[in-house]
């Protein structure tokens, strides 16, 4: 008796359980992927041919274009309007057959790959990206080759289409070869590049460049900057550096090429006109210039105007930084060395006429 | 007198040090102006040798024949650091010795007259190049690593041999550039 209903309990829970687990298998939505354009088939489940289903997609009636035969519903033409949970219904009572997730894409095409190295000699890293939106998820495997050899490929914390290569030797007469595979459901495309170790060489922007003014020099710019951070051996592998700097109201800049220097005086400003300026650095042997820094603004140093009680304080603290306040104090700004050093001529030109006459 | 010269020139090491500092500048400008014609020439070479060569891109194997023992420039980072004054100018003098001669193999089996006029150029250039690293390791007190010979090649490998021997100079010259701009300094302590 006790083994009857005990054996009894047992097929019970075993029946309660192939019912669960069924249950579990039709609320569980498997993933369909398939090519734009295309006519697509889903099949209910593991029907029979001549089974009669319903379907729903995000549980309204399928509106779009379809046919039925039997346990397989026929899409066509697709496009992303399609997207959607699918669900088929078992005739004439309605039980929940399956679910599909459809996911209409296009297979890849071809990635667009560059590489970079702005750690020289350290290693470079390679970015890449699709020209045209897939609309399915889709991964990217890399695979860098040197001298017949494949080498370590690390991918970026960050950013996703972004991997790191340390270079396995330095001054190489061997080209790198970086392939990239973009693969999703519907598909595989790659893209090859070749390239030498000295032409993917460019560092970053120089950092921290700071401009002054200099007492009593109204011509002249004190420019200063850092080697980038990210450039690992200054002292092996010096960097040169491009300045190029304008004053505001004119478009076209001026450029100095300096080596070995982090710092630079600029002494044919104009005066009392705010400049901006750039730098930006490139290794002395190889490779290309990095962009350009930030900008950064300054203007020359200009003789204090006569006094003007209280508003003397504000004008010498900010005069290193603005520019003169288009007021009527302006001008007189401007021109006060050039004012004086007419009122000067001014003054000695007669004399000097005078000494001129006497001697004559 | 001539032992109070030399203890004289002993006893004064920055002015010494000033004269091979200028010397090592120097060099370092000739290196440079030789890469400078050698991207030139090569141009000219890989037309004259013609498809594939003259493709982009294009990099033929490199010839593992025991006769074609081409001095690499690569190196790894670690071992490029931590060479010392002698044995960097030692492996720069070995290599422009056996450069050198494999240029004039080069240009003597060169067809094209204006082209073999130009290598040969070059190879004036070079050998100047070698002269002076030469006498820079003289005045430094090193020894000279002794020359040794160089075989010549199968004329079925003529044109890979001539591709690889280009790209290895470009590489050297590149080298050089830092090797004599991190021997500068060091020099400077």
């Amino acid at each position: 008796m006790a083994n009857l209903v005990t054996s009894l309990c047992c097929v019970v829970l075993a029946a309660v359980v192939v019912a669960y687990a069924q249950r579990r298998s039709q609320l569980v939505a498997r993933n369909q992927y398939e090519r734009m354009g295309s006519d697509v088939t889903m099949q209910c489940g593991s029907l029979d041919n001549n089974t009669s289903v319903s379907w729903k997609v995000n549980g309204t009636d399928v509106k779009a274009q379809h046919r039925l035969e039997g346990p397989r519903l026929i899409l066509t033409q697709v496009d992303l309007g399609h997207n959607g949970l699918y669900s088929c219904f078992q005739n004439p009572h309605g039980e929940r057959r399956d679910t599909i997730l459809l996911h209409i894409g296009i297979p890849p095409r071809e990635p667009t790959v560059t590489c970079r190295s702005n750690t020289y000699p350290k290693g470079f890293y390679c970015s890449w990206h699709q020209l045209h939106p897939t609309y399915i998820p889709t991964t990217f495997e890399v695979d860098v080759q040197h001298n017949q050899r494949l080498l370590d490929v690390q991918k970026d914390a960050v950013h996703k289409n972004r991997c790191h290569v340390r270079f396995p030797e330095v001054f190489s007469s061997f080209p790198y070869k970086v392939n990239v595979t973009a693969v999703n459901s519907l598909g595989k495309a790659f893209t090859t590049i070749s390239f030498e170790e000295s032409s993917i060489v460019k560092p970053d922007p120089p950092e921290r460049v700071t401009a002054t003014p200099i007492r009593f020099n109204p011509r002249r710019l004190e420019v200063s900057w850092h080697s980038p951070a990210t450039w690992p051996d200054i002292d092996n592998f010096p960097l040169k550096y491009f300045l190029r700097y304008r004053p505001l109201i004119r478009e076209q800049w001026q450029h100095v090429e300096l080596s070995d220097s982090t710092s630079h005086t600029i002494t044919d400003a104009y005066a009392g006109k705010e400049y901006i300026i750039q730098v930006a650095a490139k290794d002395t042997e190889i490779g290309t210039w990095s962009d350009w820094s930030v900008a950064v603004h300054a203007t020359p140093w200009i003789e204090d105007p006569l006094p003007i009680t209280s508003t003397t304080e504000v004008d010498v603290s900010t005069e290193a930084k603005t520019s003169p306040l288009p007021s009527s104090n302006a001008p007189q700004k401007a021109e006060a060395p050039v004012g004086r050093a007419a009122r000067v001529l001014t003054f000695c030109s007669p004399l000097l006429l005078g000494m001129l006459l006497l001697f004559m | 007198m001539l032992l109070a010269v030399a203890m004289a020139t002993a006893v004064d090491p920055s002015h010494d040090l000033a004269s091979e500092r200028s010397s090592i500048e120097s060099t370092y400008e000739l290196t440079k102006y030789l890469e400078y014609q050698l991207k030139e020439i090569k141009d000219v070479y890989l037309t004259y040798l013609g498809p594939p060569f003259n493709e982009k891109d294009f990099s033929p194997p490199r010839p593992n024949s025991t006769a074609l023992t081409l001095p690499s420039a690569a190196t790894r980072l670690e071992l490029w650091h931590g060479l010392e004054n002698q044995a960097r100018l030692a492996q720069n003098q070995k290599a422009y010795s056996v450069l050198l001669a494999a240029v004039r193999e080069l240009a003597s089996s060169t067809l094209c007259p204006s082209l073999k006029t130009s290598l040969l150029h070059f190879c004036t250039g070079l050998d100047g190049l070698l002269g002076s690293i030469s006498a820079l390791m003289t005045t430094l007190g090193y020894t000279l690593p002794p020359q040794s010979a160089n075989m010549r090649t199968n004329a079925g490998e003529l044109k890979v041999e001539g591709f690889w021997i280009l790209r290895e100079l470009q590489s050297w010259l590149w080298r050089s550039a830092k090797d004599f701009n991190r021997l500068k300094r060091r020099l400077r302590g």
